[in-house]
C-alpha cells in the first residue's frame, strides 16, 4: 500500500519539496536490519509508542488540570480538586487520567526491558557507544519527568516524595542549599514548587522527543545490533525494515496493548504500584505517611541512597549509580558483544538483573534490619558488576562467535 | 518464538516478589471480606442513607454532589429525594458535614477526613472500611484504656467512636450491623470512582477487539516472514 | 499454487489488519475529542432555575444563564395586546427562521405570537441577534416615552442602541433592522407553577 501511495501525484508534489521518497527509502523500505532480531528488539518501538501516548494524554489532561496548591474545603487543594474533576466530570477524563498514570509506569517497564536487552546483547559496545549514552540521557530525563509529574496531583505521596528528594540536594556541599531553593522556589515544597514542576513536566517530554530523534539517528548511522552480537554486513543476512520489522513491531504493539489496556480498564492502581494508596489522601505538610517509598520504578536508586548512613555518601552513590551507566562502554572492552558467547559475563549480567529487582524490593519495603543488609549487599553488587568488567574480560572464556546468522 | 527461559525465571521472581499488596492492616487483625456490589443500586442507596444519617454528622464527601446522586444510575435518586436531602443547598454542592474542623478537634482531637476517596486511600480498601465498622469489639488486652478500641485501625486507638454503636455488636444485631457496614462500604467504594462500571464495560469490548487485532497481526507477521529464510 | 493461496491470505490479512487498525485509531480518538466537550459540571451549571413570581407586573429583569444575559418580562394584559397588528412590519413574525428563535413547544399560532409557554412571562436571550448588545426595554407604544429614538408608529418592545435594531413586545425583529433574527427563545420549562428551568 505504501508503494501505491508513493506513486500518486500528491506524493510527487510533496516529495519534490521535502525529499520524502529518499527518507522513506533510507529509513524504512530500503533500510537494512539483521534478519535474526528477536522480540527483545520490539521494546524500542514500544517505548516510542508510550512516549506519544503520554504526550497526547498529557496535553488533553492539561486542558483541565490546575497547578495550584491553594487550599480548598476539607484539606484538599485546587490541584487535587482538578484531578478529581477530571475523574468525575470531564467526558472520558477518567480514561485519560488512568491512561496517563498507567502509561507512566509502563514507560519504565518497556524502557527497562529495552536497557536489559542492550546490556545482555552488548548493544552498548563499539560502534554504538554514543547510541547507549544518548539512551542513558533519555533514562535520566524520563526519571526527571516522572518525578516532576508525580507532584502534580498533590497527594500525600506527591508532597512527601518531592520533599524527600528535594532535601537530598541539600546534601551537596556548598551549592546544595541554592540548588534546593531553586528547585523548590521557597523553603519547603509548596505552590511555587508545584507551578515550576508543572512547567518542567511539560517541557521534559518535549525534550525527549528531540533526544529520541537523536537516538534513532545514532541508531540508523550504525545499524542495529543482533542477538549473536556479530557484525552483519552481508545482504543475505539483512532484510528491509519495512515490511518485516514494521509488521513485527505492529504485532508487538498489539500484544503490549493487551497488557496496557487490561490494566487501564480493570486494575489501574495495580495493587498500589501504579497509583499509590497514599496519593488518594490530600497532601498534609504536618503529617508524614507511615510508609514513604518512591514509585516502584525509582525504588532501586532509593535503596542505593539508603544503603549509606552518611547522607552525602548516599546521594553520591545514587548519582554514581546513574553516572556509571555512561561509562559502561568504556569499562567493558570485550570484543565479543553478546552474552550468549560470554559465559562469565552472562552469569554476572543475569545476576545484575536479579540484583536490580532485589534493590527495587528493598526500596519499596519498610527498612527492617534484614532488608537494610540485603540492600547494602545488592548495592555493592550493583557497583561491582560495572567495576569488575575490565577484570571479567581477562578471565572470561568466551565461546567462538558464529560466522554468520 | 523461542522464549528465553532465563527471562521467564526473572519475570516469575519479580511477579512473586511484588504481588503482595498489603492486606493486613497495621492494627494487626486480618481484614474481613466486604460483600459489596458496586452495580447494585439498592445496596448503594442503603449505604447512602446510612452515610447521610450517620456519617455526615462529622464526615464530608465533597466530591459527591447532590446532582450526582440523581445523575449516576448506580445511585439514581429522584429529584424529590434529593431535594429532601439537600435542604437549602444547591444541587451543585457536595455532601458537606455541618461539623466544623475547629469543633471536631475540640471533640475528637482530629479532623474527620473527607470520605470521597477513603476506599482507594486506605490499604485494604472496601474490606478495610467494612472491617473497621465491625471492628469496635471489646478490648481484650486493655490496649486502649481511655479511648476507642478498634481491631483493625493501625495502632488500635481510633479517634472516631463507634458510629454504629446502637447496634450492640451482640449476636442478634450482628446481621444488621454487618449489612449496614457492607452497605456503607459499597456506597463509598462506588463514589470513589463513579465511572468504574462504565470503565469495565468498555474494557471488555476493548479487550475483545485487541485479542482479535493481536491474532490478525500475528498471522500477518508469520505470513510476511515466510519470505525470510531464518 | 501455494503461492496464490499465500498471496490471497496475505492480502486478506493486510486488509484485516488495516481495517482493524483504522477502527482502533478512530476509537482511540473518541475519548480525546470527547474530553473537549463541555464537562458534566459545566453542563449542570448550564441550567438555571428562576422563580418568575418575583417579577412584578410590567417589570423586566435580566438574569444570567450560561453566562449570557436573559430577559424575563412579566407582560401585563395591556402589553399582551401589543403583539397584534404589525405582522407586516416584522421580518419573521412566526419565528420560522432558525431553530434558536423558535422553541420546540412553539406549535400553535398563539404560541408563536406570544413566544412563551405562559403568555405573561416572556423569556428570551437578551443578546441582539446583530452583534450581541443588550437591547433597551421600551414597552409602551408611540413616542411619548421614548422620543425620536423610536419610529412614530412604535409598537412597543425593545430598541438596540448599538446599531438601531427594533423588536416588538414578543422580541420579534422589525423590518429594516440590522439584526437578522428574533431574540432567541431558548429551551425552558416550568417545573412548578412559578419556577422555570432554563436550558
Amino acid at each position: 500500500m505504501l508503494d501505491k501511495m508513493m506513486k500518486t501525484q500528491l506524493f510527487a508534489w510533496v516529495d519534490r519539496r521535502l525529499g520524502l521518497e529518499e527518507i522513506i527509502k533510507s529509513q524504512l523500505t530500503e533500510y537494512p536490519a539483521p534478519k535474526n532480531l528477536n522480540y527483545m528488539w520490539n521494546f524500542g518501538s514500544l517505548a516510542l509508542l508510550v512516549l506519544v501516548l503520554q504526550i497526547l494524554t498529557g496535553i488533553f489532561l492539561v486542558m483541565y488540570y490546575k497547578p495550584s496548591a491553594e487550599l480548598t474545603q476539607g484539606g484538599f487543594t485546587v490541584a487535587f480538586d482538578s484531578v478529581e474533576r477530571i475523574m468525575r466530570d470531564v467526558n472520558f477524563g477518567w480514561l485519560l487520567r488512568y491512561m496517563h498514570a498507567v502509561g507512566a509506569s509502563m514507560f519504565f517497564v518497556v524502557v527497562y526491558m529495552h536497557i536489559g536487552r542492550g546490556l545482555y546483547y552488548g548493544s552498548y559496545k563499539e560502534p554504538r557507544e554514543l547510541l547507549w549514552i544518548i539512551g542513558v540521557i533519555i533514562l535520566l530525563i524520563m526519571q526527571g519527568a516522572a518525578f516532576f509529574g508525580y507532584l502534580l496531583p498533590w497527594g500525600q505521596m506527591s508532597f512527601w516524595g518531592a520533599t524527600v528528594i528535594t532535601n537530598l540536594f541539600g546534601a551537596i556541599p556548598i551549592l546544595g542549599e541554592y540548588i534546593g531553593q531553586i528547585l523548590v522556589g521557597g523553603f519547603a515544597v509548596g505552590d511555587p514548587t508545584l507551578n515550576r514542576f508543572f512547567s518542567l513536566h511539560y517541557l521534559f517530554p518535549l525534550l525527549l522527543v528531540a533526544i529520541v530523534g537523536g537516538h534513532i539517528h545514532a541508531l540508523h548511522t550504525v545499524h542495529s545490533n543482533n542477538p549473536e552480537g556479530i557484525d552483519v554486513h552481508k545482504p543475505e543476512e539483512q532484510i528491509n525494515f519495512h515490511p518485516y520489522y514494521t509488521i513485527k513491531d505492529a504485532f508487538g504493539v498489539a500484544f503490549f496493548l493487551l497488557f496496557y489496556c487490561y490494566i487501564v480498564f480493570f486494575n489501574p492502581q495495580l495493587g498500589g504500584y501504579f497509583i499509590e494508596v497514599d496519593n488518594y489522601v490530600p497532601a498534609n505538610n504536618l503529617q508524614t505517611p507511615a510508609h514513604i517509598a518512591p514509585v516502584w520504578y525509582l525504588t532501586p536508586w532509593y535503596t542505593i541512597l539508603r544503603s549509606f548512613p552518611d547522607k552525602l555518601m548516599g546521594v553520591a552513590a545514587m548519582g554514581g549509580s546513574l553516572a556509571i551507566l555512561f561509562v559502561l562502554p568504556f569499562l567493558d572492552r570485550s570484543k565479543v558483544r553478546s552474552a550468549r558467547y560470554r559465559p562469565m559475563f552472562r552469569l554476572m549480567v543475569i545476576m545484575f538483573f536479579i540484583d536490580v529487582i532485589v534493590l527495587g524490593y528493598c526500596g519499596h519495603s519498610a527498612p527492617t534490619s534484614v532488608l537494610k543488609v540485603v540492600g547494602q549487599i545488592a548495592t555493592a553488587y550493583y557497583f561491582a558488576f560495572f567495576l569488575l568488567l575490565p577484570l571479567v574480560n581477562k578471565f572470561d572464556r568466551t565461546k567462538p562467535v558464529p560466522e554468520g546468522i | 518464538m523461542k522464549i528465553n527461559k532465563t527471562l521467564l525465571a526473572i519475570g516469575a521472581i519479580s511477579v512473586l516478589l511484588f504481588s503482595t499488596p498489603v492486606m493486613a492492616s497495621g492494627g494487626g487483625a486480618a481484614l474481613s471480606h466486604a460483600e459489596i456490589d458496586v452495580t447494585n443500586q439498592k445496596q448503594i442507596q442503603r449505604g447512602l442513607m446510612v452515610f447521610a444519617d450517620v456519617c455526615m454528622g462529622c464526615h464530608s464527601a465533597k466530591y459527591v454532589t447532590y446532582r450526582g446522586l440523581m445523575d449516576y444510575p448506580e445511585i439514581g435518586l429522584t429529584r424529590i429525594e434529593v431535594d429532601e436531602l439537600r435542604g437549602q443547598n444547591s444541587l451543585l454542592t457536595g455532601l458537606i458535614s455541618d461539623l466544623t474542623i475547629e469543633d471536631a478537634i475540640i471533640s475528637y482531637g482530629v479532623a474527620p477526613p473527607d470520605l470521597s476517596l477513603v476506599v482507594p486511600g486506605r490499604r485494604g480498601g472496601a474490606d478495610y472500611i467494612y472491617s473497621l465498622l465491625i471492628g469496635y469489639v471489646h478490648d481484650p488486652e486493655n490496649k486502649v484504656p481511655e479511648g476507642n478500641f478498634n481491631a483493625v485501625f493501625p495502632g488500635n486507638r481510633i479517634a472516631m467512636p463507634d458510629p454504629l454503636s446502637w447496634l450492640e455488636h451482640d449476636e442478634s444485631e450482628t446481621a444488621e450491623l454487618k449489612q449496614q457496614a457492607n452497605d456503607v462500604a459499597a456506597f463509598l467504594a462506588f463514589i470513589a470512582d463513579p465511572h468504574q462500571n462504565e470503565r469495565r464495560a468498555i474494557g471488555f469490548w476493548v479487550m475483545c477487539f485487541l485479542v482479535l487485532l493481536t491474532l490478525v497481526l500475528w498471522r500477518l507477521k508469520v505470513e510476511v516472514w515466510k519470505d525470510v529464510k531464518h | 499454487m501455494a503461492d496464490q493461496a499465500d498471496q490471497s491470505r496475505r492480502n486478506f490479512l493486510y486488509i484485516a489488519a488495516g481495517g482493524l487498525g483504522a477502527v482502533a485509531a478512530g476509537a482511540t480518538a473518541i475519548p480525546f475529542v470527547g474530553s473537549m466537550l463541555p464537562a458534566a459540571d459545566t453542563l449542570a451549571a448550564s441550567k438555571t432555575e428562576y422563580d418568575v413570581s418575583t417579577v412584578e407586573e410590567g417589570q423586566l429583569v435580566v438574569i444570567q444563564w450560561q453566562g449570557k444575559p436573559v430577559f424575563v418580562v412579566n407582560r401585563t394584559e395591556e402589553l399582551l395586546k401589543q403583539v397584534d397588528g404589525h405582522d407586516d412590519k416584522l421580518k419573521d413574525p412566526n419565528s420560522e427562521a432558525i431553530p434558536a428563535v423558535q422553541a420546540e413547544w412553539m406549535e400553535t399560532p398563539e404560541q408563536r405570537k406570544y413566544r412563551a409557554i405562559k403568555p405573561e412571562y416572556l423569556i428570551a436571550v437578551a443578546s441582539c441577534t446583530h452583534l450581541g448588545c443588550i437591547p433597551l426595554y421600551k414597552p409602551t407604544t408611540g413616542r411619548k416615552d421614548w422620543g425620536d429614538s423610536v419610529p412614530d408608529d412604535w409598537f412597543g418592545g425593545w430598541h438596540c442602541p448599538c446599531h438601531g435594531s427594533f423588536y416588538d413586545i414578543s422580541a420579534r425583529v422589525s423590518n429594516g433592522s440590522p439584526a437578522p433574527h428574533n431574540l432567541h427563545v431558548m429551551k425552558y420549562k416550568f417545573i412548578s407553577d412559578t419556577t422555570v428551568l432554563i436550558g
